[in-house]
């Protein structure tokens, strides 16, 4: 079936995810490369540009990670054509140095930076403010605030981007990306664009001659000079907008998301006749103008934005060198107390904010300890469920392994963790045992367990571990390999290989023989890469519990240098699987010990697999065949012999 | 103890953090609790049975020593120094082959392979050297295979863990050849002080105990070994008597490794041990020692019966000829007697140093008697 994202219906309402929005708006702008590296709530751009990159003929890809991705889709545009790379808040972080570089060269076609914020950090170990690097790097920046506007906005983005030849960044978050909403189809341009880069013109001319930074003072002057461009334009964009009276005792300045929730608050405390909206698109440069006419209509401003004061700081700047002629006003916001400045916004938050302003108390949204109190009531209530690791995850098992293995050997050894669902090893005891101790960046636990590894002249005894997923070792673990390497740390990297970048529903990287487009590809070994850069490597099966536990410990003994081990498993949720059981598992009740000494019911109360439930009216351990995933590892661990397994047909 | 606690978290508290832990293998095997590493017990996950087999079983968990002794052994047979004495003898295996493999006269050997084929035991549960001196407990039916394992260990085996798991199994029979520490977690199973028990312990038909003064920690003696040669040089070490030395035999020829040397790698458990021969057993062996004649008598042992069933198995191996006897010298037992006393009055210190306060023994029962006579 032709997915509706390349259907040429103009004027077609459709339901679109806030993502599949996004992409339609880039297909509309006659995006030809769109490049990402995976990561929620960002990830469904790409993937939903993959199914139609053969319709559509695009070219998509998967990258290694977000700065080569933004690489990638910064040559499209030197040869001229429209491009779009994508990544979470803090992968514009990685890409960043490539990003300050490229906004200085400038561009040639179109290309825009898509990324997906995450306040609240629902999916991720951080709430960054990746808004930030457009004042930073001096580059515009565009907020859609519903559906329409996320495709919409994304197709304006690449003109706004070819009119500067500079890159546009665009911002969404989660309940944006991953909300859905009707979005009105606009055209799609028939034609694709030549590929063909210009390079043999005068050095400094922007279309054929050389791209890069220098001369870096007139290069700099000259992206000035954009950003004062698309100021200009942002003074008549017409997403920018005002709704509300013609003299409203309090105007509301938001962006994004929260201009939903603005327009819900108001709408709850009946206020349309008093409260006005002030809705910003392009947020970075804020036109002052359009800002000052606005600000000019009342003395009460409250700035409604999530996390950071982003608006409210560049707001108040323009506002303090406007008081000389539009007087002084009084702005609300995080820096009052109205607002949190971490975590996630709602309409009752903003109802409870401009309630206080104005005085009213007509409307009593979820009371402030309404969280609490509902969690303290589920508790009584309801099982305890902890993040924890899917039922026949390998991860399991192989932390399973590193615990009794770190135990074992008695001195104190630990992991230093990455990003991937094995992260959640770092939240004791749903799955991780205990024995993750820290976690930052992708590829981070590989340099900071390379650090580790070097302090035996100060003394230091404790073994050094680090995990990482196959993606991210591809994404950002091989420098720090090479370094540890390089420096003789002593220290151990086990690569938690599941087959895909399973966190963020299995996105293709470079370990793998298919390609984000679907096309074979050529699979990067590990190990290879390991045994090249001069490291003995070692592949285990974590299902293979005693003689991986065994490796495990000799590699521990083995106190030269760095040591991989592989632990080769496929996700229990792969596609590849189709959901097959490898076993069909079940209980012996009559040999189940449950909570007598011998067993104390060691797979529920420890190994704690969600395919094992404890009957508490048996006392005997349950297999809920529904959630079971098959793996059969609960069998290998039970003391009494009482989890039995066997082949499945 | 809190709230009467006798479980894995009291195991943890005191004894394995106290180091009072002598790696005997009592825990481990009952449980997925507890498993043991080269010459360490370590308790894997945490276990919340207020009641459990772990820490009953523990010879470094209170013990009364006194009810033991009645249970366990004759009265008549008892003496405070160390333990019920039927018989004292010195021997050595007729067969010189075994006393070439084994570590002394080859006694033991000699007498666990005659109740394996005597059908007095079905399973013999004996020490295995492994390669790095890591040891382990194995279970064997084959008396040949007995013959293979003759040698001294110096690190601790987790004997008990076998014992469990053997129980568990086939076996009907068991003997064990332990040290005295082992000698006196298998006393405490057998006196069965959980109802939780399965019989297993009643399938223990010997108990053959090792002399002991210590034992050495695997990572420190791997330190000190590492320093002088090469570990898979090794082919055996021996703790000639009064000369305060340790003799490594290597293929290239003996090393010598000073008491003050080998005393940093001593278990620390060890020094707070009561009992250096096996007091619990139903024959306890050790190297013959008499004064001045080490040489020749390197190659006997001292023999202690203790138990009816432990004096019909010597008296089998005499009448069958399998052992060779001598008259035990009375200046023999007398020394024995004196040594364990002054072990035993030194472990009493090292406890009250380890408590920080001399009526707190820690494990033992400061009005057990043979501890009163110490004191007193």
């Amino acid at each position: 079936m032709m997915s509706k994202l390349i259907a040429q219906k103009e004027g077609v309402e459709y339901l679109l995810m806030g993502n599949e929005a996004i992409s339609r708006g880039a297909l509309e702008a006659g995006v030809s490369v769109a490049c990402g590296y995976p990561g929620t709530p960002s990830s469904e751009i790409i993937e939903s540009l993959c199914r139609v990159a053969k319709e559509g003929n695009l070219y998509v890809e998967w990258s290694a990670n977000e700065k080569v991705s933004m690489e990638v889709a910064a040559a499209a545009s030197f040869a001229g054509m429209r491009s779009l790379c994508t990544m979470k808040q803090n992968g514009v972080h990685v890409a960043s140095d490539f990003l300050l570089h490229l906004a200085a060269s400038g561009i040639r076609g179109g290309m825009i930076l898509v990324f997906c914020e995450d306040p609240g950090a629902l999916s991720s170990v951080n709430e960054v403010e990746s808004r930030y690097f457009a004042p930073m790097i001096e580059i515009p920046l565009l907020e859609p605030a519903n559906f329409q506007e996320a495709k919409d906005m994304t197709r304006w983005a690449f003109e706004l981007s070819e009119e500067i030849k500079n890159i546009v960044m665009v911002r969404s978050v989660t309940r944006l990306s991953h909300g859905s909403g009707n979005v009105i189809f606009g055209k799609l341009p028939n034609t694709k664009r030549q590929a063909e880069f210009r390079c043999d013109g005068p050095i400094l001319d922007p279309d054929t001659g050389l791209v890069f930074s220098a001369p870096v003072v007139y290069k700099h002057q000259l992206q000035q000079e954009k950003i004062k461009r698309a100021e200009e334009i942002f003074e008549r964009s017409p997403f920018n907008t005002y709704e509300g009276p013609e003299k409203p005792g309090v105007l509301l300045i938001t962006s994004s998301i929260c201009y939903l929730y603005c327009r819900e608050a108001i709408s709850l405390l009946g206020v349309e006749d008093r409260v006005g909206v002030l809705k910003f698109g392009a947020t970075w440069p804020l036109p002052p103008s359009f800002l000052k006419r606005h600000l000019s209509l009342t003395d009460k401003i409250l700035m409604v934005e999530e996390v950071r004061p982003f608006l409210e700081e560049r707001v108040k700047i323009l506002a303090a060198g406007m008081a000389p002629e539009m007087g002084i006003k009084t702005f609300y916001g995080k820096e009052t107390g109205h607002f949190p400045s971490v975590g996630e916004l709602n309409p009752d938050l903003v109802v409870s904010a401009l309630g206080k302003i104005m005085g009213i108390n007509s409307y009593v949204g979820m009371p402030a300890d309404y969280e609490k109190k509902a969690q303290a009531l589920a508790s009584t209530k309801t099982p305890q469920r902890d993040l924890t690791f899917c039922p026949g995850c390998p991860h399991r098992a192989s932390f399973w392994l590193i615990h009794n293995a770190l135990q074992m050997d008695g001195r104190r050894g630990f992991v230093c963790g990455d990003i991937g669902c094995y992260s959640m090893a770092i939240l004791s005891p749903a799955g991780g045992f205990g024995v993750m101790k820290t976690l930052h960046s992708m590829g981070s636990g590989t340099g900071i367990a390379g650090g580790f590894g070097k302090f035996g002249q100060f003394g230091m005894e404790q073994p050094v571990l680090t995990v990482c997923g196959d993606s991210t070792f591809y994404h950002a673990v091989i420098p720090a390999l090479i370094n540890a390497v390089h420096h003789r740390a002593n220290m151990i990297l086990i690569v938690l290989d599941n087959g895909g970048t399973a966190m963020t529903g299995f996105q293709s990287h470079p370990g793998l023989t298919v390609n984000a487009m679907g096309e074979e590809a050529p699979a990067v070994d590990i190990a290879r890469i390991c045994e090249a850069i001069g490291v003995k490597v070692e592949i285990r099966d974590p299902f293979d519990l005693e003689e991986t536990r065994e490796t495990i410990n000799r590699l521990l003994e083995d106190e030269e240098g760095v040591r991989v081990l592989i632990l080769r498993q496929i996700c229990g949720l792969s596609p590849e699987k189709k959901a097959a059981k490898r076993y069909e598992v079940r209980i012996d009740e009559a040999l189940c010990l449950g909570e007598n000494c011998g067993c104390n019911r060691l797979c529920t109360r420890i190994f704690r697999c969600p395919g094992i439930n404890w009957d508490r009216q048996k006392k005997k351990a349950r297999i809920d065949e529904v959630i079971c995933a098959g793996c059969g590892v609960c069998s290998s661990i039970c003391p009494a012999g009482a989890i039995k397994r066997e082949e499945a047909a | 103890m809190e709230d009467g606690g006798m479980g894995q978290r009291e195991l943890q508290r005191e004894v394995i953090d106290t180091h009072l832990c002598t790696g005997c293998g009592a825990c481990v095997g009952l449980c997925p609790y507890q498993t043991s590493y080269h010459d360490r017990i370590i308790l894997l996950h945490p276990c919340d049975i207020k009641v459990g087999r772990c820490y009953m079983f523990c010879p470094r968990t209170p013990t009364n020593l006194e009810t033991m002794r009645k249970s366990l052994c004759e009265e008549k047979d008892l003496t405070p120094e160390i333990g019920a004495v039927k018989g004292f003898y010195l021997t050595r295996a007729t067969d010189e082959q075994i006393r070439k493999d084994a570590q002394h006269g080859g006694s033991v050997t000699t007498l666990m392979t005659l109740a394996l084929r005597e059908g007095i035991i079905d399973t013999a549960i004996i020490a295995e050297g492994k390669e790095n001196f890591l040891h382990r407990g194995v279970a064997v039916n084959d008396p040949a295979e007995v013959k293979k394992r003759g040698k001294s260990k110096f690190i601790v085996s987790p004997t008990v863990a076998e014992f469990n798991r053997a129980a568990k199994g086939e076996a009907k029979k068991i003997g064990v050849v332990a040290t005295p520490c082992q000698v006196l977690a298998l006393a405490k199973m057998r006196l069965k002080p959980v109802p939780v028990d399965e019989g297993n312990i009643d399938k223990l038909k010997l108990v053959i105990g090792l002399f002991c003064g210590w034992a050495l920690s695997w990572r420190g003696f791997m330190e000190l070994l590492r320093k002088k040669t090469g570990l898979d040089a090794v082919v055996g070490m021996d703790i000639p008597p009064r000369r305060h030395t340790l003799e490594v035999y290597t293929k290239d020829g003996t090393i010598e490794f000073s008491m003050e040397e080998v005393n940093s790698c001593i278990r620390e458990a060890c020094h707070y041990c009561f009992d250096t021969t096996a007091e619990f057993a139903d024959i306890s062996v050790g190297s013959a020692r008499l004064p001045g004649r080490w040489e020749e008598t390197r190659i006997w042992n001292q023999v202690i019966v203790r138990t009816q069933r432990g004096d019909d198995l010597v008296q089998l191996a005499r009448a069958g000829g399998l052992l060779e006897f001598r008259e035990a010298p009375g200046e023999a037992l007398d020394e024995l007697k004196k040594s364990a006393m002054e072990k035993k009055r030194t472990a009493l210190k090292s406890i009250a140093a380890r408590s920080g306060s001399s009526p707190d023994l820690l494990y033992l029962d400061r009005f057990d008697p043979v501890v009163r006579m110490l004191q007193g």
